[in-house]
Order: structure tokens, then C-alpha cells, then sequence
């Protein structure tokens, strides 16, 4: 049914979800909408630079355990109202902006951490913990997480597993999908479901990957359980000059074959002159990659032997340890504002994946397209997730500040431009929408280009968890 | 509204930086999206922009503790204490200070202390009147032990009677102005109420901070106000450090475990870190918290708890969370506000909070 929301219904609604979460948790002040209006994506930045104010929910709730968002989806089911979920707000894809109004449910008040089992070598926590938090846990049993992706210390165990994440010492030790035993899950309707005790089973398909990189349409994931892993008695560095991608790209591939590094970052010409220069201090022409391996001693000596052989079959200069442990301890750095693109320039990361033989295809094809198109942009990439099969591409446009139209609805124009010409440009040569930060209201308009007929796995899936499609309208292209 | 240029371009690059969103002690104890620095700034660039008023911010401007860890996380140095507290300067100016804020400034100016108190306890006026007469070192108690902490004030007499130091303590202590500075940021009140104290101070040749806001106030602010101290300013802490060292103070191992919470004005501001601790491993069996020295985590104080009292108890509790993380039941403190906000919650989170006195006095 239809209906207009008015003030007394308004009213009404408020206080069953005061009464469900708290009314303490439960906001209509314009500091809290504000808040949760803007998140990393450069358009809800731009927008708010430009003194304009982003959609905004209408109310913000922020429960402490699945019951409490259970009670709230049951709610909004009832009145139908959208519910979007919101982490940390450190997405670059606009997946927690509430577009479409309504609830916005934060889920930072879930952030305990229940268990710190170092026999199964899980902790269990909350999935509004910060990722540092965890972390934090982990390291004062002796261990690790090993997931450090760049916003570490700003985005939440749940937005990680709603975006399909990933950190840089991927390679080794996987993507956060790799990183998830058991989930605790609560659907549109309120149920609380909890996915298999083990990832890797035959009952059935994997109730994770289903809410894995759902972005908050189908569920609200409340409870996870997220490894660990030993420290590492040794981590090496070596950093290495390829005269060109096309090499590196076939030394990788074999290197891969052989063991598996932790970090392997390879930059492209661009990059390596302007980034690397600046942060690594180095000076010269070619493509340069940074790996680490590390483990047991013994194994990483036998790895660094097996790389070197490697990579000098190639023709790639050995330039030692020094870049790569001043890469690790600056790989953050790059992130504050300052050292980072900012506004007013105009930019995005368009990181695709795809398996070897087609990767540098797409690199060339979409700088080509995104440089012609756009000639007002500069694009830069580097490759820094890489399997036995294949690798990612981070490639990023860059637009100055004065080339930038001032009007907030051109800048929106061009932004959404310069995207859709270098996903489909990334598309037409084999790769996919994103890589690792998800879809969002970003790229939702291409998620059919990918998908084709496949789409409607998806939209079947929606239909019968979100019958209301109450949860996160608008996003995923669903 | 206006803001200096400085605190603008700070504001500008904060509002869309969530680096720091790990590190609040509010947010974290919260898990609210405004208590960060970034959400912080972006209300104030709206503000700025005129797509907000400064009102419907101020709440806002007024749950951080202007603790800094954010400012000691940043590597490019941007400082959201610094907007903060001008915002809540500009908002005091144009009259939009929250209503639960305007009593407690208004204390200030009228007694020197925001809880508007203008008498101590008997039995502290009593150890105060002990030691009216002028010595060379003053020992400064600050308004949050004298008004609000009678217990901890008489502990730290009796600390110093203990080793035999010779020092006075004044019937009347002037208000370092360190909670006008919190409260409304660099006004002239703020600025007027420095150069008193100051001037009290400076008739003595040492002067015993006590409470580690005080000293921070002293050693720190008072520059940037252009306020002079020439006595010798001290914190407690050093100061009792150097009893130790010098033999003054007896010593003997209590058999305890503890871990010491690291007051950020120490820690942070002061880059005192060592004193305390030298203090503490002279009674005690010293365990560390994940996050201590210049990382510590603020565990509350009692000028919030007069606006915000649940979410100081929920910032004390998460403290204890970090202690308990690491196996340790004692936390000794050395800021007379985070004793109190500690020990506030410390029975129903099972826990023992003393504080450097209590381990001394035994
Ligand atoms: C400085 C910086 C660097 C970055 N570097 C990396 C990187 O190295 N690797 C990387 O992978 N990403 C990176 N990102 C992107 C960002 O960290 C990720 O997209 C992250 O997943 C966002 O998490 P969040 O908690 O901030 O989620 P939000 O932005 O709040 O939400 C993201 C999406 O997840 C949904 N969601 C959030 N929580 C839940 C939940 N519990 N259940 C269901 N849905 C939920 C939301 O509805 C939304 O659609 C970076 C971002 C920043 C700001
Ligand atoms: S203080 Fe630094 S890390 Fe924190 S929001 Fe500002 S710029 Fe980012
Ligand atoms: S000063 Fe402290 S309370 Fe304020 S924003 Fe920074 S970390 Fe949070």
C-alpha cells in the first residue's frame, strides 16, 4: 500500500523504534543526519562542498545485537520504510547513503568483541567493530588479522564483508571473504539466521557468499566470526625495477606459480614517477614493484631465493629492501589529506580484475579511453592483488580542480561520465564492475552490462528476502 | 561563521578524512558517527557554508573531550581541538552555547570551578589550614580534587607529608583557567582568569601540579595565552618521582599487578610518560595496556559528567575493557578526574581502579 508519511504517523513510528533500540539510540538531530549523509564517495563530497546537503534519513537508529535489528526490520517492514545500513561511511561507492530517506541503522553500537579464540583462531565480534579493534584483539593474544587494507582504522568488520573487501597482504592470505568462518545474519523480515559453523562444506551452496557483497540489500550482517593467523617470524621486502608492465606481468604470473607473497604492488609508469617518487623517493623510468614474503624464517629465505631467480629472469633490477619497508610504513600515509587527491579535484578508483592475458589489455584500453574521452584527466593505476590466474587493477582518474565545473550537478555529470567510460571500457575487454569496493549507487546502472541474464540470480534472490525492498534501495542495481 | 583561516583550512581537510575514526574514546564508547573528528568538521564546513546553523552542531561541538588523540594520530598534523574549540568560542559569541552548557560557564566565571563550588570538605580545609603558611613550594590541588574529590586531595597532602616535604597549600586557589579553556576556548575571560592564577603562582619558587589538566594548563597553555610563569611549574607525578630517586619517599612492594593509566595531558601534551610509571614499579608489578603513553585512551572526567554522565560511564567502561583485554583486575590512575570517572563504574565491572596515592600511602 501506498501512503503519504505525515506527522503523526512519523511520530508513531518514532517511538516504536525508541522503544525497539533505546531512545537514547534513536536520532532525529540534523547533526546525526548530516553525518550519515556523506561518505567517501567523491560525489556525496563534492556535493557537500558545494554547501549542498545530501538525501538524508529521516531517523537513526543505532542497535546493540541482532535482536534489536530485528525488531527494527520488523518495523520498517510493517510501515514500509528503506533501511540502509551504514559501517563506518568509509565506502567510496555511496553504499550507505540513504537515498532514498527513511532509517538509517548504524551498526557501530555492535562492536563487541565476544571471543578471542586462538585454538580455532577466530574472533568473534560484533560487525560494527572497527577493524583496527580487532585487530588491537588479535594482536594482544600474539596474533594477526591480516587484513590491512588502507582504511583499516576507518571502516567496520561489516562493511568489509558487505563490499568484499580486501587488504594488501591479500595475496597471501586472501580477500575478506577468505577471512569469514560463521556469520551470524538478520534477513528484511526480521528473521536471525546463522550461515554454516564451517566456510568449506558440501551442505549445500555458501549461505556467506550470499551476503558477502550484498551491500546491505538483502540482510543486515550482525555477528561474524573473523581468523587470525600467527605472526609472521619474518617479513622481507624487495622492491624491483621492470623496464615495462608486460614483463613484470609474466614474472608475477610464474613467481605465483611457485609460493604465494604477501604484498605484491606492481605501479605503472605514471604512478611510479609521481607517487612512488614522492612517498618511496624514487627516481626512475619503468614500472616499480614492491613484494613481501614472510612466514617461517627457513621458508622465507627459500622464497626470497625463489623470487630473485625469478624476477632476473625478466630483467627486473634488484633495488633491495629499503623501498619496500618504507612502502609499509608510509602505505597508510598516502591516505591523509594532503597526500591523498582531494577536493576540488575530481577522482575515483575504478579497480576491475581479471585473469592474465587480459588484464594489461584492460589497463591500456582504459587509460586509452578515459584519456581521449576525457583529456582533462590524468590516469594513474597500479596492480596490487594478484593470484595463480590473474591480477587486479587500481586505476584511478584524476581531474584538476580547475577543470572541474563548479556547478554541483555538472560535476556530477562529468564525475558519472568518466565512470561509466572506463567500467564499460574495463567490461568490453573482460573485466568486471569492481574489484573491491563494491557497487554502491555508483555503479549500480552497470551491473546489468556485467551481468546480462545472470542479473536476475539476484533480482530472484531480492525478491523473495526483500519482498518490501526495504533494504538499501537503490544500490547494487537492485 | 566566522573562523580564522587556520581553523578553516583544518576543518576543510578534516571533513572528508576518516583516518582518525578509530581512535575517539567518545565514539568508540558511543559507536555514534558524530563523534569523530571528520563528522566534527563536516558540521562546521556546513556551518561554514551556511547549509546548517551553528545550533543544531553544538551538542555535537560539546561531546569531545578535547583529548587529541585525533591531533597525535594525524600525520599531516591537522587539529580538530583546535576548530573545536573555536567553535565553541564563536557559538558563546553568538549566543548559541547549548542551555545544559551556559550554567557551567557561568560557574566558572562566578566561583573560578564549573561545578560552582565555592567550599572544601572539613577534613580537607582542616589539612589545608595545616599548611597556610608560605613555603617555597606550593602544591596546587585544582578545582576537580578540591571540590569534587575531598578524598584524593587529602591523599595528595598526605603524600608529601609523608616524604617531609615542606609546602603550602592555599586556603583559596585561584582557577588555572583550564576549564573556561574547555568550555569557550581562548575569550578574554579565559586569558584574564591564566594571568591571575599566574600571578599567584609566580610567588613561588616550585609549584606541585596535581591535577595533570592543571599542569598541562600551566606548562602548556599559558604560552600559547602569552601568559608567563616564572616558578618553577611541576607535575605531581615528576615530582614524586624525584622524592623516590632521592630516597624521601619509603618504598615497598605491594605483591599487586597493575597496569597505569596514562593521562593524556601527561602523556600527550607533556610528553610525560616515565615518571609515573618509575612511581608505580616502585609498589607494584607493572602490566601495560595495548594503548598507553601517547596513545592512551581517555577514560572520562567529571566536567563532561555534569552534561554527559552516561557516556562517561560508557568511555570509563571501555577503558577497563583495554585492562581487562590484558589479564589486568588493577588500574592505577594519576589524573584525579579519571579516578573518578574509573571508580565510578569499577564495582560493577568487577575491577579495583587506585590511584599513585593509594599505592603509596598502601
Ligand atoms: C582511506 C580509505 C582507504 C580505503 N582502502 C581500502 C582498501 O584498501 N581495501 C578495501 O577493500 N576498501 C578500501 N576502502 C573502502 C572502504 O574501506 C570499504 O569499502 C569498506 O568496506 C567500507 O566499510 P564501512 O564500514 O565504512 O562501510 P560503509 O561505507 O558504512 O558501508 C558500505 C556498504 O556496506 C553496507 N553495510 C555496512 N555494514 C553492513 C552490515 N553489517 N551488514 C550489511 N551491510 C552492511 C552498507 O549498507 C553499504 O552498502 C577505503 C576507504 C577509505 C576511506
Ligand atoms: S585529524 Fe587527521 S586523521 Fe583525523 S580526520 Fe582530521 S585529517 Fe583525518
Ligand atoms: S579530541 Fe579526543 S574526543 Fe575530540 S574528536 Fe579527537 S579523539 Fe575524539
Amino acid at each position: 500500500m501506498q501512503y503519504q508519511m505525515n506527522e503523526f504517523l512519523f511520530a508513531m513510528i518514532l517511538t516504536e523504534l525508541e522503544d525497539a533500540v533505546g531512545k537514547e539510540n534513536c536520532s532525529t538531530r540534523a547533526i546525526d543526519k548530516v553525518t550519515h549523509s556523506v561518505d567517501y564517495y567523491w560525489l556525496s563530497r563534492m556535493w557537500a562542498d558545494r554547501g549542498c546537503r545530501m538525501p538524508e534519513a529521516d531517523i537513526v537508529v543505532c542497535p546493540n545485537d541482532a535482536e534489536e535489528v530485528s525488531k527494527v526490520l520488523k518495523i520498517a517492514n510493517y510501515y514500509k520504510l528503506p533501511v540502509t545500513t551504514w559501517g563506518a561511511g568509509g565506502g567510496t561507492q555511496g553504499g550507505a547513503i540513504p537515498v532514498a530517506g527513511g532509517i538509517l541503522l548504524d551498526t557501530k553500537r555492535m562492536n563487541k568483541i565476544y571471543e578471542v579464540n586462538t585454538d580455532g583462531m577466530y574472533i568473534e565480534c560484533g560487525t560494527g567493530a572497527i577493524y583496527k579493534h580487532i585487530e588491537w584483539a588479535a594482536n594482544e593474544v600474539g596474533k594477526a588479522t591480516m587484513h590491512y587494507p588502507s582504511s583499516l582504522t576507518c571502516s567496520t568488520v561489516g562493511g568489509f564483508l558487505a563490499h568484499r573487501g580486501i587488504g594488501v597482504v591479500s595475496t597471501k592470505y586472501g580477500k575478506i571473504d577468505d577471512m569469514v568462518l560463521q556469520m551470524e545474519v538478520v534477513l528484511p523480515n526480521g528473521d536471525i539466521i546463522n550461515t554454516s559453523p564451517a566456510p568449506k562444506h558440501a551442505a549445500g551452496p555458501d549461505l556467506n557468499q550470499i551476503f558477502i557483497g550484498s551491500e546491505g540489500t538483502l540482510g543486515i550482517i550482525t555477528k561474524a566470526q573473523i581468523r587470525i593467523f600467527d605472526q609472521p617470524e619474518e617479513r622481507r621486502f624487495r622492491g624491483f625495477l621492470f623496464q615495462d608492465m608486460t614483463g613484470a606481468f609474466k614474472a608475477s604470473r610464474e613467481l605465483l606459480q611457485k609460493f604465494k607473497p604477501s604484498v605484491m604492488r606492481l605501479y605503472d609508469e605514471a604512478e611510479t614517477v609521481s607517487l612512488i617518487k614522492k612517498i618511496v623517493g624514487v627516481e626512475r623510468k619503468g614500472a616499480f614493484m614492491n613484494v613481501a614474503y614472510e612466514g617461517a624464517k627457513e621458508m622465507v629465505e627459500v622464497e626470497e631465493k625463489i623470487l630473485l631467480d625469478t624476477f632476473k629472469k625478466y630483467g627486473a633490477e634488484d633495488l633491495g629492501s629499503e623501498y619496500g619497508e618504507k612502502w609499509w610504513k608510509e602505505k597508510i600515509t598516502f591516505f591523509y589529506p594532503g597526500h591523498m587527491m582531494d577536493i576540488p579535484q575530481c577522482f575515483g578508483t575504478m579497480d576491475t580484475i581479471a585473469p592474465y592475458g587480459k588484464i594489461e589489455e584492460i589497463y591500456w584500453a582504459m587509460k586509452e579511453a578515459i584519456e581521449t574521452n576525457f583529456p582533462q584527466a590524468k590516469f594513474i593505476a597500479h596492480f596490487s592483488h594478484w593470484y595463480e590466474w590473474g591480477a587486479m587493477v587500481y586505476d584511478r582518474f584524476i581531474v584538476d580542480g580547475k577543470d572541474v565545473p563548479k556547478d554541483p550537478v555538472e560535476a556530477l555529470r562529468l564525475h558519472q561520465a568518466i565512470w561509466t567510460c572506463g567500467v564499460r571500457t574495463a567490461l568490453a575487454h573482460g573485466g568486471v564492475v569492481n574489484d573491491h569496493h563494491g557497487v554502491g549507487i555508483k555503479l549500480g546502472r552497470l551491473m546489468k552490462e556485467q551481468y546480462g541474464p545472470a542479473m536476475q540470480v539476484f533480482e530472484g534472490l531480492k525478491k523473495t528476502l526483500d519482498p518490501n525492498g526495504i533494504m538499501n534501495p537503490f544500490k547494487l542495481g537492485l | 561563521m566566522i573562523m580564522s583561516e587556520k581553523s578553516k583550512q583544518h576543518v576543510d581537510s578534516c571533513r572528508f578524512c576518516w583516518m582518525c575514526h578509530h581512535i575517539c574514546p567518545i565514539g568508540n564508547a558511543t559507536g555514534q558517527e558524530r563523534n569523530t573528528a571528520r563528522a566534527r568538521a563536516l558540521g562546521i564546513s556546513l556551518v561554514n557554508r551556511e547549509a546548517i546553523d551553528l545550533s543544531e552542531i553544538m551538542d555535537n561541538i560539546y561531546e569531545c573531550c578535547t583529548c587529541g588523540a585525533c591531533v597525535h594520530d594525524c600525520v599531516t598534523g591537522w587539529d580538530p581541538v583546535m576548530f573545536t574549540k573555536e567553535t565553541r568560542l564563536k557559538a558563546a559569541l553568538e549566543d548559541k552555547t547549548p542551555d545544559y552548557i551556559k550554567p557551567l560557564i557561568a560557574n566558572c566565571l562566578a566561583t573560578g570551578n564549573a561545578y560552582g563550588k565555592t567550599e572544601i570538605c572539613d577534613r580537607l580545609a582542616q589539612s589545608v589550614k595545616a599548611h597556610a603558611d608560605k613555603k617555597d613550594i606550593l602544591l596546587f590541588l585544582g578545582a576537580d580534587a578540591r571540590f569534587m574529590a575531598c578524598e584524593q586531595a587529602l591523599k595528595a597532602i598526605k603524600v608529601l607529608e609523608k616524604a617531609g616535604v615542606e609546602f603550602t597549600v592555599l586556603e583559596k586557589e585561584p582557577a588555572s583557567g583550564v576549564q573556561l579553556d574547555f568550555l569557550i576556548g581562548a575569550a578574554n575571560e579565559t586569558k584574564a582568569q591564566m594571568e591571575e592564577c599566574a600571578e599567584v603562582l609566580n610567588k613561588y619558587k616550585t609549584v606541585v601540579l596535581y591535577d595533570p589538566n592543571d599542569a598541562k594548563a600551566v606548562k602548556q597553555l599559558y604560552k600559547e595565552y602569552g601568559v608567563e610563569v616564572a616558578a618553577n611549574a611541576v607535575t605531581y607525578t615528576s615530582f614524586l618521582a624525584d622524592l623516590i630517586k632521592e630516597g624521601k619517599l619509603e618504598t615497598k612492594q605491594s605483591g599487586r599487578t597493575v597496569v597505569f593509566q596514562d593521562p593524556y595531558q601527561l602523556s600527550r601534551d607533556l610528553e610525560e610518560t616515565e615518571e609515573a610509571r618509575e612511581i608505580v614499579k616502585a609498589y607494584a608489578k607493572l602490566d601495560e595496556m595495548l594503548l598507553n603513553r601517547a596513545e592512551t585512551v581517555w577514560a572520562g572526567n567529571i566536567l563532561m559528567a555534569q552534561y554527559m554522565p552516561e557516556v562517561i560511564k560508557l568511555v570509563a567502561k571501555r577503558r577497563i575493557f583495554n585492562a581487562k583485554s590484558v589479564g589486568a583486575n588493577t588500574i592505577v590512575t594519576a589524573s584525579v578526574a579519571e579516578y573518578v570517572s574509573l571508580k565510578a563504574v569499577a564495582e560493577e565491572e568487577n575491577s579495583e581502579i587506585i590511584s599513585i596515592e593509594d599505592l603509596i600511602l598502601g
